[in-house]
């Protein structure tokens, strides 16, 4: 009789107290979606992160890509599909800096991350945004590339060469992500996006993104083979037909660049994280 | 049972001592208010009760679980000092990502109107203003349909009008049976909100009651005078709280100026250079510690 009463009285204090209104939500689905969505808008609206990173291998191939496209290299292959590959890779390499690096180290600077961090979304969701994001950057960008050389210079592949192109950019892209993610967690949040316009063209130049390696300078091209994105680049061009035969060393190029830049960014997360939340 | 159970928590940073053993019980449906000068601790308390920093010392529990855990995260709504949102999403966009973290969530209309940004919805939140701001992170502290608000100085930067409008949506929430924990330097908002103060200086709890009863204890005037009294003699006097002698003055602190002065005109102490001033926390805490040299 009592225990009746005082269950009507007031329900268990742990008991959720919904408003009538309240809806269900919360599903991983949607959250991934809405965490990738606001991640893409958030990028997207920045014009000097966008416009540059769109337009400049568009402008790049018009410049040089156009003029030359039926030329034979001096190494065999075709020079516009050879330029797509470069361009495309400087873009994606742009991407991979760019969107990690310089999104990661202004968000830990804002109280914005404590705030999302005590709700109830995983961590992993909020850098599967950030991939997610990338990718479609990449896609976009790839896509505008494509359509641009294939109908404005005429470049003409196999279907297949086109897919095995774009597929080997964005998979190469991947492990590249990690240097932006590391930068994002070690570099002074103010400082984020001039290290990364700092690191960024002198690679792309020095990883024959710009131009072939074999017109760079001599010590450039010596110190070619130590820089991660030759290797990517490489591959690239490995799609379109411009073969140097040593595809297993590129890949583990890549893994390892993934696997040192990795750890950099998981220590600098947990630094960060001891930092802001200690 | 209790919807926080804080209890001996400590916090240092290095070699400064923010938080020196605090216990903090809030039941379900409580209006609590943490009151303190800036610096006091409140900030890190409420860091700390949230999982959002490592205590040094104590433990805690939201719902009778750790403060990390998603099911006690999933309750609660937070709102943060400086935040700072992605200046690039509209005001919807926020509130729609925010929804999307909770397992329970309210219509977004509502969201906005009880925000009152819903004429806001679609502004870029780089061009809101400091006061629509907070209201915004009030409506993301409301996404989930939380049953406990943690709330730190939550009218900074809102005009008195929007404040009164906030306290007005506090209400309306507590009277759901849901609980608020906030911190404030306003002894005002504390004694409008709040069911129970608690008192913080220094990383410690000097005080803790109803607002009735902090009021009775927390000085709001200090007055300043010459006068033969001692300083012993005046702290036994009706409404003092604290009295000390600072060059050739006595500086008494107390809750009820006028009781002190009736009592002293009355005993026929002599008084000179007479002066009245209503004391603002930060005063009123500094003369509360100043008279303790044991620190």
């Amino acid at each position: 009789m009592n225990e009746i009463a005082e269950r009507n009285a007031a329900p268990p204090p742990f008991d959720r107290q919904l408003n009538p209104t309240a809806l269900r939500s919360g599903q991983l689905g949607p959250m991934l979606l809405r965490q990738a969505h606001s991640e893409f808008i958030k990028l997207w609206r920045i014009p000097m992160f966008s416009v540059p990173t769109l337009l400049f291998p568009i402008l790049l191939f018009l410049l040089f890509g156009v003029p030359n496209a039926t030329e034979t290299l001096p190494g065999g292959g075709v020079a516009g599909p050879y330029m797509m590959a470069s361009f495309g890779a400087y873009g994606l390499l742009g991407i991979a800096f760019f969107s990690f690096g310089i999104g990661v180290a202004n968000e830990r600077a804002q109280g914005w991350m404590k705030l999302v961090r005590a709700t109830p979304m995983p961590a992993w969701v909020y850098f599967a945004g950030k991939l997610v994001t990338a990718l479609a950057f990449s896609a976009l960008l790839l896509i505008f590339l494509f359509l641009f050389a294939a109908v404005v210079a005429g470049v003409r592949m196999p279907l297949g060469t086109w897919a095995l192109l774009g597929a080997t950019l964005v998979t190469g892209m991947l492990p590249l992500t990690t240097a932006g993610f590391a930068l994002g967690y070690w570099a002074p949040p103010n400082s984020a996006a001039a290290i990364a316009n700092l690191v960024y063209l002198p690679t792309a130049y020095a990883s024959g993104f710009l131009m072939p390696v074999a017109l760079l300078p001599p010590f450039v091209q010596a110190l070619a083979p130590y820089l991660p994105p030759y290797h990517y680049g490489q591959l690239a061009w490995r799609a379109v037909g411009v073969d140097d035969g040593q595809a297993a060393l590129h890949i583990a190029w890549l893994f390892g660049t993934a696997l040192l830049f990795g750890a950099l960014a998981v220590w600098g997360y947990r630094r960060d994280n001891g930092r802001q939340f200690g | 049972m209790y919807v926080i159970e804080g209890r001996a928590l400590t916090k240092h940073y290095g070699p400064t001592q923010a938080l020196r053993g605090i216990d903090v019980l809030v039941a379900p449906g409580e209006i609590v208010g943490f009151l303190g000068p800036n610096g006091a601790g409140k900030t890190t308390a409420i860091s700390v009760l949230l999982g959002l920093r490592k205590p040094s010392g104590g433990t805690i529990r939201l719902f009778g679980r750790p403060p990390n855990d998603p099911q006690a995260r999933s309750r609660i709504g937070v709102m943060l000092q400086e935040s700072g949102v992605p200046e690039s999403l509209r005001v919807e966009e926020a509130v729609r990502l925010f929804q999307s973290y909770y397992p329970f969530t309210l219509p977004t209309d509502e969201l906005l109107r009880r925000a009152d940004l819903a004429a806001q919805r679609r502004s870029l939140i780089a061009n809101l203003s400091g006061g629509q701001k907070q209201r915004l992170y009030f409506a993301l502290a409301l996404a989930g349909d939380p049953d406990l608000l943690f709330l730190d100085e939550p009218t900074v930067g809102m005009d008195v009008e929007a404040r009164l409008r906030f306290w007005e949506q506090m209400r309306e929430f507590a009277a759901r049976g849901k609980t608020i924990l906030f911190s404030t330097h306003y002894l005002e908002e504390a004694d409008a909100l709040a069911d129970r103060i608690i008192v913080i200086n220094q990383g410690r709890v000097v005080a803790e009651g109803t607002p009735h009863e902090i009021k009775q204890r927390v000085p709001n005037a200090i007055v300043r005078l010459r006068t033969d009294l001692p300083a012993e003699q005046a702290r036994a006097m009706p409404g003092v709280q604290h009295a000390v002698a600072d060059k050739g003055h006595l500086v008494v602190s107390t809750s009820e100026p006028e009781t002190f002065l009736r009592a002293l005109f009355r005993a026929e102490w002599q008084v000179a250079d007479l002066s009245v001033q209503r004391a603002d926390l930060e005063t009123a805490f500094r003369a509360l510690t100043r008279e303790e040299p044991h620190e």
